[in-house]
């Protein structure tokens, strides 16, 4: 039963980490190689503001702010004259991103660790199932449970979400109706960017926040992003639970197996299901 | 005719032996160039920082200056990979660079290494650990002033002894080296009558140890021996602190923490032990002499990688100092038969057979600090025999 437990809180981070990545594709067909270097700067936001305020729940609050603004800034100056061109700019610039915002995050902050503490209230293990469980494993499961419903309601059941969908699935079209697509996507965008740096805050306690951070959770991401399907939140999530409860399972009985596992689910999902284990033609959510 | 042909000739003759003799493979250069390849960026970007700190107080200790000449450093960013190394060292090598000084990974470290046999040019080391990159009947040009990973291992099984330990369960980088190094660590624990009860093997750059925490905690270890050093360290040190491990199993291993990983951990890391390269508390005229340089001209503690950096470059230069000689071939058999009685940790021997200086190991734990000490600092538990840490020659 811990072993599930364990799996759950993977699963929520695994979520929380591709979030952002698969509603920036699904909702502007970006595929957004910066989203590591976002997530490392909502870390490095978080830090800089718990070491300012001693409060890891403002940090929570505002560092996705922060750099959901930046990403707003991002696509407005950047991405916006080249959406109608091919992907391949697309991606060299959002790899330019990752350069600029590394760079940025060097000159800030320097090349220490730096780090950001458990929150008190979270500093004792939970006796659950014959395991101690870290309490500040069992929000992530909450937060994350949360932060996918208001996700997905968001986009299913909100006018907001509404229109998001029509800016994606016909731009002419929406536009024509009175929608404002460049705002709609631009809003997009910082929405993912946002994402990303909560999954940065959330893991802050966790990992050591570090420049190299972004670039060894992004694969994750594509992994989660690709077997759920390219633009697909409620097949993110699946996918998260599949990933989270096969490496919680991997790590109790062959630990050096892990990412074997991971990979063959992968390409298990290529060979099989291409456009994702979870997906549904037509659904952005 | 043949009395003026002889008069020419013996003039001719006696012109010649009062030439001076050609120039030698020890032809005196404009000033002593070191190519300095170490990581300046990514993960390991602090690292190379430090051991730049260090060596430029070596340097500065000297006045800047070797065989009567200035010192001149030219220091490279390997990135942390063989390749950039490689190309950068030759082309230093090619500028003139008289030795290489690097690198900090050790897959950089064996890469430079092909090229300093090539190239006949010294290499030192002062911080990669691969037990590969000093072997008997390995480099002649090699030299390593600083830990080896076997080293730190069986430092790690001397604390394990010295604890009363009778159980362990191991957490091991799933990489090659760490895997040699906890097979070594079995096998000598075994020899000692130590138990272990379990190891998982854990993918380098792993961000989630919670399940294999779990079953640390469940076991009836009393001893986690922590065979990953680095990012995964950290990360293995907050999620553990999050359930308390530390409490009642010790945690340790061979390059676990110093200042800069704990204060990454945090409140974590008090209670952790590690094996200690080097440390500034560590009491001798050498290390104060140093420690207070180094403070004075970078306002911060040194950490190992500046501490080792600076004691094996000051060795390096004071036995090239002592040749009064440009050929490097006397640097290295001067060199590999060369004790620094005076060395920041005390006394290391130059073994001939391998070319890795034998020393003492340092052992510490994770303190809380008091100003102007680091809030978190390493305290040294523990100095180990040399003879128990290195195998006969």
């Amino acid at each position: 039963m811990s072993t599930i437990v364990i799996g759950l809180s993977l699963s929520f981070l695994l979520f929380l980490l591709a979030a952002g990545l698969t509603l920036i594709f699904g909702m502007l067909g970006v595929i957004n190689f910066a989203h590591g270097a976002l997530y490392m700067l909502g870390a490095y936001v978080c830090f800089q503001i718990v070491n300012w305020t001693g409060s890891f729940w403002i940090g929570l609050m505002f560092a996705p702010i922060v750099v959901a603004a930046l990403g707003a800034a991002m696509e407005m100056a950047a991405l916006k004259p080249v959406y109608e061109r091919d992907h391949i700019y697309q991606l060299l610039l959002t790899f330019g991103f990752i350069l600029v915002i590394e760079e940025a995050v060097k000159i800030v902050w320097g090349l220490d660790y730096k780090q950001v503490p458990t929150p008190d209230v979270f500093s004792q293990p939970v006796a659950l199932f014959g395991s101690q469980i870290p309490s500040y494993r069992l929000f992530i499961i909450g937060f994350g449970a949360t932060v996918s419903l208001a996700l997905f309601l968001l986009l299913e059941r909100s006018r907001l979400g509404m229109v998001i969908r029509a800016a994606s699935s016909d731009a002419d079209m929406a536009q024509t109706l009175g929608i404002d697509v460049a705002k709609v996507r631009t809003g997009v965008f910082a929405l993912g960017a946002g994402l990303a740096a909560l999954g940065g805050v959330v893991a802050a306690p966790l990992v050591p926040i570090e420049l190299g951070m972004g670039f060894s959770v992004i694969i994750d991401c594509f992994v989660v992003v690709i077997i759920g399907g390219l633009g697909n939140i409620r097949g993110a999530i699946l996918a998260a639970l599949l990933l989270g409860m096969a490496r919680a399972a991997g790590f109790t009985y062959a630990p050096e197996w892990v990412e074997l596992i991971t990979f063959v689910l992968l390409i298990a999902t290529l060979m099989t299901r291409p456009a994702g284990l979870f997906s549904r033609k037509g659904r952005a959510a | 005719m043949h009395r003026r042909l002889f008069m020419k000739t013996s003039a001719a003759a006696a012109l010649a032996a009062g030439l001076p003799a050609a120039p030698s493979l020890a032809q005196e250069p404009a000033d002593f160039h070191i190519a300095a390849v170490l990581a300046f960026s990514g993960a390991y970007g602090i690292i190379g920082k430090d051991m730049r700190q260090g060596v430029e107080i070596a340097v500065a200790e000297r006045q800047g200056r070797v065989l009567g000449k200035p010192i001149r450093i030219s220091w490279e960013d390997d990135e942390t990979r063989p390749q950039p190394a490689v190309q950068k060292a030759t082309r230093l090598l090619a500028n003139g660079a008289q030795m290489i000084f690097g690198a900090v990974g050790s897959a950089s470290t064996l890469a430079l290494q092909s090229l300093a046999d090539q190239r006949k040019v010294p290499l030192l080391v002062t911080i990669s650990a691969d037990d590969k990159i000093t072997r008997v009947g390995g480099s002649r040009y090699t030299f390593r002033t600083s830990n080896t990973l076997g080293m730190e291992i069986r430092m790690c099984v001397e604390f394990a002894k010295a604890r009363g330990l009778k159980k362990i369960y191991g957490v091991t980088a799933d990489y090659q080296a760490t895997r040699d190094g906890w097979e070594l660590f079995q096998a000598e624990a075994k020899k000692a009558g130590i138990g272990i009860v379990g190891n998982d093997y854990a993918p380098l750059g792993n961000r989630d140890f919670s399940v294999i925490v779990d079953k640390m905690a469940k076991s009836d270890a009393d001893g986690i021996a922590v065979i990953i050093t680095g990012n995964d360290a950290v990360t293995f040190l907050k999620q553990s602190g999050q359930v308390g491990l530390g409490k009642t199993k010790a945690q340790f291993g061979p390059v676990l923490q110093d200042e800069t990983l704990a204060a990454a951990v945090g409140p974590a890391s008090v209670g952790v032990f590690s094996g200690v390269r080097y440390h500034f508390s560590v009491e001798n005229a050498a290390n104060k002499k140093f420690v207070e340089a180094y403070r004075a001209k970078y306002n911060e503690w040194p950490s190992s990688f500046a501490g080792e950096a600076y004691d094996g470059m000051s060795w390096w230069l004071d036995v090239v100092d002592a040749t009064k000689s440009w050929d490097r071939e006397k640097w290295v058999e001067a060199f590999r038969t060369s004790t620094r009685e005076n060395s920041v940790e005390g006394r290391k021997v130059m073994r001939t057979c391998d070319h890795q200086a034998a020393q003492v190991g340092l052992w510490g734990e994770v303190v809380e600090g008091q100003a102007p000490l680091p809030p978190l600092t390493m305290k040294i538990t523990n100095t180990f025999d040399a003879a128990n840490l290195f195998e006969a020659c």
